[in-house]
């Protein structure tokens, strides 16, 4: 069943780019749209797009490399391990739900590791993939959407994609415990 | 509110950063000034051509944790080393630091002058009678502000990093742009937009129902659930530029770019390729499993994002930030 619709899905993934390719531009032909021209007047957005996402993406990144590189995570473990073992959340994959939104990848060189050190089938192993299925990297996100049109002013985006991380490790581990839990 | 996260994470970091250095340096974590006794077995003896004796350094685990006051180092210690006695007489020691060397060493090593290899001096060395095994005693140069150290070169890469990911765009955003731009031109994104006008109009209320901004945003949402992150960020960016045209307040986010963001940033996806590559990589049996504990996570992160994002919305400080003033929004254009 799960190896069915992963099959499906595959197949799906494969091909929708070239399938949307042939749509488009077929599209356009029918419609006497002159396709290279319009093309070219569409990619020449692609450069200035880019180039205004720098200064959004070089400042939070930049906050972020500080963060990590002086060990304050250590410290953010220690405060949030008491409720992490209320809930019934290993201690090992706390690192990973913290750094999960911050950084796509740091949070996915955690994961490798954890998987190396307890197998990727152990409970530790299919928590710490889940989680990291379970999210994107939500600083990376705000700072290229909202940079690429120049927004400063965030208002709730932040934390309501916060509170949208927290429900998200949250239910990884709701569902992990379900169904490998020990 | 995005404001002080950012100050919190730099603030906190140097805060952090510079209370673990001074505490390194009160405890002496590195042991500076201190000598450690080790065993050379000789391999090469000095020529006239070549100066330098060269070996193997072994320390029992134990002592190598002993003197540290650590606990990490779990098998005994052998790493190559090459010994140099100069015209001085004195002798300095170079240990090559590889993969298996110690975690610790292999830190101190980082925020030293040589970035693979620990230099010292060797304050006495005791040949065996056949010259085969020596000991010595050795103090390894002087290691501080390790964390300072590695904040400034984080903040240097890190700022590399944001271009070098910024300008990697720059193609398949201008691939995309102009693919994109054809099934405008050809009325394809009209059509779609109208086939989904009755979930789109509920999530995103102020768009009219029939703007480009639509079409857009809901490709990259089908990009992104098919796991096409190349396509999904230029689709993704694309839409923020159409939303961005219906913004009275350029600079603010409007709720509709607000409720977009939190879609995305949920990352509901229906095969998390990455998750399961790695998987495969790491030896897995059934690296496929986490499809649908996946799914319900990020199903769970999609739904909380979506209710918060419209109970925020509704907050007087955020709508309050909506209004057009003339001062402020000619501030935010800056």
């Amino acid at each position: 069943m799960v190896e069915l619709f992963r099959n499906i899905i595959n197949i799906i993934s494969v091909a929708a780019v070239p399938l949307m390719f042939l749509v488009f531009v077929g599209w356009g032909i029918v419609r006497k749209v002159k396709v290279y021209e319009v093309f070219v007047e569409g990619a020449k957005d692609g450069f200035h797009v880019a180039i205004k996402i720098i200064p959004f993406l070089v400042a939070m990144l930049v906050a972020i490399g500080i963060f990590r590189a002086s060990g304050a995570m250590d410290v953010v473990i220690a405060v949030l391990s008491p409720v992490s073992s209320l809930i019934g959340m290993p201690p090992e994959t706390v690192p990973l739900a913290i750094l999960r939104p911050l950084s796509g990848s740091g949070s996915m060189g955690l994961m490798t590791e954890l998987m190396k050190v307890h197998g990727p089938d152990s409970f530790i192993g299919v928590l710490a993939s889940t989680m990291y299925g379970s999210s994107e990297t939500t600083f990376y996100v705000l700072a290229v959407y909202f940079g690429s049109v120049g927004i400063k002013n965030t208002r709730h985006a932040l934390p309501a994609g916060i509170i949208a991380d927290i429900f998200g490790m949250l239910g990884a581990l709701f569902i992990c415990r379900i169904f490998f839990g020990v | 509110m995005l404001n002080y996260v950012w100050m919190s994470l730099i603030v906190i970091g140097l805060l952090v950063g510079a209370g673990k250095d001074i505490s390194d340096e009160v405890k002496n974590t590195y042991r500076n000034g201190f000598p450690i006794e080790a065993t050379v077995h000789v391999e090469k003896t000095p020529t006239a051509l070549r100066q330098t004796w060269e070996g193997e350094l072994v320390i029992p685990a134990e002592s190598f944790n002993r003197f540290y006051g650590i606990t990490s180092a779990a098998s005994e210690i052998r790493l190559p080393v090459e010994m140099t006695t100069l015209s001085s007489g004195k002798t300095t020691i170079t240990i090559l630091i590889n993969d298996s060397s110690p975690d610790f060493w292999r830190e101190m090593a980082r925020n030293s002058s040589g970035s693979n290899k620990l230099l010292g001096t060797v304050n006495s060395i005791k040949f065996s009678d056949d010259k085969s095994v020596a000991e010595v005693s050795v103090v390894l140069e002087k290691v501080n502000y390790v964390k300072l150290r590695a904040i400034t070169k984080a903040a240097l890469d890190y700022a590399d990093t944001a271009v070098t990911i910024s300008l990697g765009l720059i193609g398949v955003m201008a691939l995309w742009l102009g693919i994109v731009k054809i099934a405008e031109e050809a009325g394809l994104l009209k059509l779609l937009t109208n086939l989904l006008t009755p979930l789109t109009s509920r999530l995103f209320p102020d768009i009219p129902a029939d703007h480009p901004a639509v079409a857009a945003m809901v490709m990259n949402i089908a990009a992104n659930m098919l796991g096409l992150n190349n396509a999904a960020t230029p689709l993704g960016l694309k839409a923020m530029e159409e939303l961005n045209k219906l913004n009275p307040k350029l600079g603010t986010a409007t709720n509709a770019m607000c409720t977009f963001l939190v879609i995305n940033t949920a990352g509901l996806t229906l095969i998390p390729a990455t998750a399961i590559a790695i998987r495969a990589a790491q030896g897995s049996a059934e690296p496929g499993i986490i499809i649908g504990t996946s799914i319900f996570g990020a199903g769970c992160a999609t739904v909380a994002g979506l209710v918060s994002v419209k109970i925020l919305e509704k907050l007087p400080r955020y709508k309050k930030e909506l209004l057009v003033d003339d001062h402020s929004s000619e501030s935010s254009r800056g």
